[in-house]
């Protein structure tokens, strides 16, 4: 599968989910921020890619925010540390952490759930397979 | 009728303030599944009421402390009407006792229905109307009793005031799907369970208290939960509404 193809699957699902329209779904649009996703809509787009992607998908793994809850090794300050950073790369092997690590926030990471995260996500999954 | 072609489902419906609930429910065009627990003949009878008045309702046999329930009944409901638009988690109990006296077991008896059958519930029709309809309405029924204290209540307090907080969070988790969530909190309402209650205390000792000078109906009860279940409450989420001719007012005298 490409990552057009990938792309527009995505799209899709998140077009049902979030009631937005396919314009607004662009590959830097965040979920939160532009998207307008609550927390009860991550679940819901993590089944409805589950379903259309045919494999099983922890949640953790496409949006792993709840590993730092708590933990003063990765957060300090409302900051992520270094500790914490190399943390959420391993986890998010996907991501790309260029801009984050300027100014690393904790209240800032869920500018890193954007369409393309996710499409990079599901397309290491499929070339994976 | 504001409840045309909707599912509800209201545990501890065969009796006391379920069984009225369920009425009422019906009256409006819901067809409704209730649960009861052991009360056969009185599901039945139910059932044939409902019936003789051209009404739907259908009993299901559950307990509902047993985490195997909600998934069971939801499942069966889904089978037989295909949606769920409606919860009303009824069913309670009480093992009253002093603290000092009461034992672990009456504890988990009351916790293990009045709060985890809860949880079940919720849980079992969660998926369906939160991704599945993006619509629907919970309605716990809590109890005055957990935050104007009687002795001998304390497992009882602590599993309504554990609804309390539990509809508060499911109302602000839920909301934007469309699934409200609230609870009715009645006073002394007369059934067979607050019938102990009602004869420790004196029906009219009970009534000097009570503004309206009556205790409550089930109708009392059911009236609202019917309002909170219909269109008319569609912008209310996360309250607990007293139902109680103003008993938890305090008034003296």
């Amino acid at each position: 599968m490409t990552h057009d193809e990938i792309f527009a699957k995505v799209r899709a699902t998140l077009v049902d989910a979030l009631n937005v329209d396919d314009n607004e779904v662009t590959p830097t649009a965040r979920l939160k921020g532009d998207l307008n996703a609550e927390s009860i809509d991550f679940l819901d787009i993590v089944f409805r890619l589950e379903r259309q992607f045919g494999f099983s998908i922890p949640r953790e793994d496409l949006f792993p925010e709840s590993i730092f809850q708590g933990d003063p090794k990765f957060v300090a300050g409302g900051k992520i540390t270094e500790p914490g950073l190399v943390e959420l790369q391993t986890r998010m092997p996907y991501a790309d952490l260029t801009e984050f690590r300027k100014d690393p926030r904790l209240d800032k990471m869920e500018d890193l759930f954007t369409v393309d995260l996710i499409v990079n996500y599901l397309q290491s999954r499929v070339n994976a397979k | 009728m504001t409840l045309k072609d909707q599912v509800a489902i209201v545990t501890g419906g065969s009796r006391g303030i379920g069984r009225a609930v369920v009425l009422a429910l019906a009256r409006e065009g819901a067809r409704v599944a209730f649960v009861y627990k052991g009360s056969t003949e009185a599901a039945q009878a139910l059932e044939a009421e409902a019936a003789a008045a051209g009404l739907v309702a259908k009993a299901h046999q559950a307990d509902v402390a047993d985490p195997a329930a909600g998934d069971r009944v939801v499942a069966a409901v889904l089978a037989d009407w295909g949606r769920v638009d409606i919860l009303v988690n009824n069913a309670g109990v009480i093992r009253d006792k002093l603290f000092v006296q009461l034992e672990a077991d009456d504890w988990n008896t009351v916790i293990g229905t009045n709060l985890n059958g809860v949880f079940a519930f919720c849980k079992a029709v969660s998926k369906q109307m939160v991704f599945k309809q993006r619509s629907g309405r919970i309605i716990n029924v809590s109890s005055i009793a957990a935050d104007h204290v009687n002795k001998g209540q304390s497992n009882y307090a602590a599993s309504k005031g554990a609804v309390n907080s539990l509809t508060r969070v499911l109302a602000a988790e839920l909301g934007s799907r469309n699934v409200l969530v609230n609870a009715v909190a009645p006073g002394f309402i007369e059934t067979d369970m607050s019938a102990a209650v009602r004869n420790m205390a004196g029906e009219d000792g009970l009534k000097k208290l009570i503004p309206v000078k009556r205790l409550g109906k089930p109708e009392d009860i059911a009236s609202v939960v019917v309002f909170l279940a219909g269109p008319a409450a569609a912008y209310i989420t996360g309250q607990v509404i007293t139902v109680d001719g103003g008993l938890s007012l305090g008034a003296i005298s």
